[in-house]
């Protein structure tokens, strides 16, 4: 009774965080992206911007909704937001989530797929690590790894292109699939490899060296001293008594995580000009295309603030010392018959 | 007689740290009988737990034998590689450590720590292992053991945890069990409780005991032999009634005399003042010298051999050399000896 009254006061309290967080960050883009110098009819008119009279300007500007005081210019368009219409794209000249929505399965493709192999090799980086703690292998990868780390992924890409697009001509340098052919798995595997790579060399230490430490942290403990009088060997310590108890931390970091793997897209998107939400959100700032900009920052906005409530949420879950309190009757004291 | 089942010959521990060599344990020899058990006491830092850590060999890399032997049930294990002593580790030599809040994996249900420890060392079925940590639990005195078995550690209380713990450390039958500190952690009942199953188990698996605190007053409830430790060394040593009723170590007198048991009404109780020293490059003479009332001049100048009081009794100190004055422990010591 009592618990579901206060799991439900967090919940309705988390739904109203959600919606302020959200409401404050669309404000603060719409101001900045307004306030910004540059014109906005230049990307819809082009340069036929030029030759127009000041009273034509100014009625492009009435029909698009870019007069009056800002805060007016919101909450007309907030309005239109709350009733499903995002407004036309300046750029496009067709309505923003119409330009927006065939790119967002090409994000969540590349982010998702990095994100798993991200996390998977980490862990498998992690665990090598740590059995092979302080011998020559595990000192050369911590080297290496930090290296990658700080490579810059457009430095990177740049690289990268030149070697296996423009050199070998092995894997194509840009887009998500080649004309006619976005059903063909295999053509948009070719096209994801040079941005996955990009994201995976500048992630994959970062998490790895993470896990690496929790794992040697875990290492430490006393309970492992046990195990080893018990002759338990190191694979045995490391795979099944550590990893056991570093698992729920690695879901945890996985949680935190996703805005920086996603941040970590939008920049492959932008370096390889893959079609997707962050390639995307680069074009709409450069041409004020305010309209599909603020879509974009709605979307990567409630993407971000969802998941990372969601992270703490599992968190929460996990953490057994949250689990302990919820269960205190089930604590067996010494019995004192023995 | 029969063969001690384990025999440490002047044995001496190393650290190598940055700032030098840490002679943690110093020309330690001792042995243990089969069914016996001998407790290590000694201040914090004395070097007990690196001393029974460096027989099951569970110390870091930057540890090493300096010198000695370890020889366990006849065998010499001084040199064994850590693939031998997996073979060992749980079956022959074992080890229950201080706080049972930490030892216990705290996510692997109890039951499958205890046959885990089986299954290493004797070909057993799921079922065998099972039924046979179920045995354990029931030995060490856990209540409702079917029940238990699927439970992870947070459940239990202090108490239960540590017997656990003993129940894995058991679990395969080994010759010697190093208790370091293993009631230190748990209160004064539960202590006794656990002293009381040690005893009890010694009774009926004839299991040898290496049994270590830093407090007397427990010691004199399970031990067999005493051997009193002090910067790296035995300072004295002998059985249970001869350590007790006739100390001839200073430092003993002192731990004695700091112990609220033993002293006389009205008396104060007294503690030894001063600390132990660090390990880092040891005094040439006898370490206790400084916090000694009855030092010597020689014993700034040379570490004191062990004097051989009575075949089972033996200390380390200058007085028991023929040529030094004649010192009598404090009074409040000789009175048991009237009681
Ligand atoms: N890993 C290590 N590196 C360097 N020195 C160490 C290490 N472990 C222990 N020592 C040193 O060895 C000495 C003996 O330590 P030990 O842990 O055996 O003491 P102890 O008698 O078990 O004390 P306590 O009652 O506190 O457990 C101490 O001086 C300690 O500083
Ligand atoms: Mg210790």
């Amino acid at each position: 009774m009592n618990r579901k009254a206060t799991i439900s006061k967090k919940l309705i309290k988390r739904i109203l965080g959600f919606i302020l967080t959200i409401f404050i960050l669309s404000v603060g883009v719409f101001y900045i992206a307004r306030l910004a110098p540059g014109d906005p009819l230049q990307s819809y008119y082009g340069d036929a911007v030029e030759s127009m009279t000041t009273a034509e300007l100014d009625a492009a500007r009435v029909r698009l909704g870019l007069d009056g005081p800002i805060y007016l210019q919101y909450s007309k368009w907030i309005s239109n937001v709350l009733q499903g219409d995002f407004g036309l794209s300046l750029k496009y000249k067709t309505p923003a989530l119409e330009v927006v929505s065939p790119l967002i399965g090409n994000t969540l493709l590349l982010g998702g797929t990095a994100y798993i192999l991200v996390f998977v090799l980490a862990t498998l980086l992690a665990l090598f690590c740590a059995r092979n703690e302080d011998t020559l292998v595990d000192r050369i990868i911590c080297k290496v790894g930090t290296a990658a780390y700080y490579i810059p992924p457009f430095w990177l890409g740049v690289v990268l292109v030149l070697i296996f697009s423009i050199n070998l001509q092995w894997l194509p340098s840009s887009g998500a699939y080649d004309i006619g052919k976005s059903g063909d798995i295999l053509n948009r595997i070719q096209h994801m490899i040079l941005p996955l790579v990009v994201m995976i060399l500048s992630h994959l230490w970062y998490y790895a060296y993470m896990i690496r430490n929790k794992l040697l942290d875990e290492i430490r403990k006393d309970y492992v001293l046990l195990a080893k009088s018990k002759g338990c060997n190191k694979d045995e310590i490391v795979f099944k008594h550590c990893f056991r108890n570093v698992a729920p931390t690695i879901v945890s970091i996985m949680a935190i995580s996703i805005p920086h793997v996603l941040s970590g897209t939008y920049i492959a998107e932008s370096v390889f000009n893959y079609p997707g939400i962050g390639a995307l959100a680069v074009v709409s700032a450069k041409y004020h295309d305010y309209n599909l900009l603020m879509l974009v920052v709605l979307i990567t906005g409630i993407l971000v603030v969802s998941t990372s409530m969601i992270a703490q949420s599992i968190n929460e879950v996990i953490d057994p010392r949250m689990k302990l309190k919820e269960v205190p009757t089930c604590r067996i004291i010494e019995s004192s018959s023995s | 007689m029969a063969e001690p089942v384990l025999q440490l010959n002047n044995l001496s521990v190393s650290f190598d740290t940055s700032s030098g060599e840490v002679e943690a344990v110093r020309d330690i020899s001792l042995s243990l009988n089969k069914g016996e058990i001998l407790a290590v006491v000694g201040e914090s830092g004395c070097g007990k737990t690196v001393m029974s850590q460096s027989v099951l060999k569970l110390l870091p890399k930057t540890s090493r034998i300096k010198q000695g032997r370890i020889i366990v049930d006849g065998e010499d294990i001084t040199d064994y590689t850590e693939k031998q002593m997996r073979r060992l580790r749980g079956s022959v030599l074992s080890m229950v450590f201080q706080d049972p809040m930490t030892t216990l994996n705290p996510t692997i249900p109890i039951g499958k720590q205890i046959t885990e420890s089986i299954s290493k060392h004797t070909r057993v079925s799921r079922e065998q292992a099972r039924q046979r940590a179920l045995e354990m639990l029931n030995l060490v005195g856990i209540e409702n053991p079917e029940q238990m078995f699927a439970l992870q550690p947070h459940f239990f209380s202090g108490g239960m945890r540590q017997r656990c713990v003993l129940a894995i450390a058991l679990a395969s039958n080994p010759k010697v069990l190093f208790a370091d500190e293993a009631t230190t952690a748990l209160d004064v009942t539960v202590q006794a409780k656990i002293i009381d199953l040690l005893l009890d188990i010694r009774d009926k698996s004839g299991i040898s005991i290496v049994f270590i605190s830093h407090d007397f007053g427990t010691v004199a409830r399970i031990a067999d032999r005493v051997a009193v430790m002090y910067a790296g060394k035995i300072v004295e040593i002998g059985t249970a009634e001869e350590v007790y009723y006739d100390p001839r170590h200073p430092y003993v007198w002192g731990l004695m005399s700091a112990l609220p048991s033993l002293t006389k009404e009205g008396e104060d109780l007294t503690s030894i003042s001063g600390m132990p020293p660090v390990m880092l490059n040891p005094p040439l003479g006898d370490a206790f010298a400084v916090r000694n009332e009855f030092a010597l001049a020689i014993d700034y100048e040379e570490m004191p051999p062990m004097f051989q009081i009575s075949p089972t009794h033996s200390a380390a100190t200058w007085l028991l050399d023929e040529r030094a004055p004649k010192i009598t422990s404090p009074i409040s010591l000789q009175r048991r000896t009237e009681v």
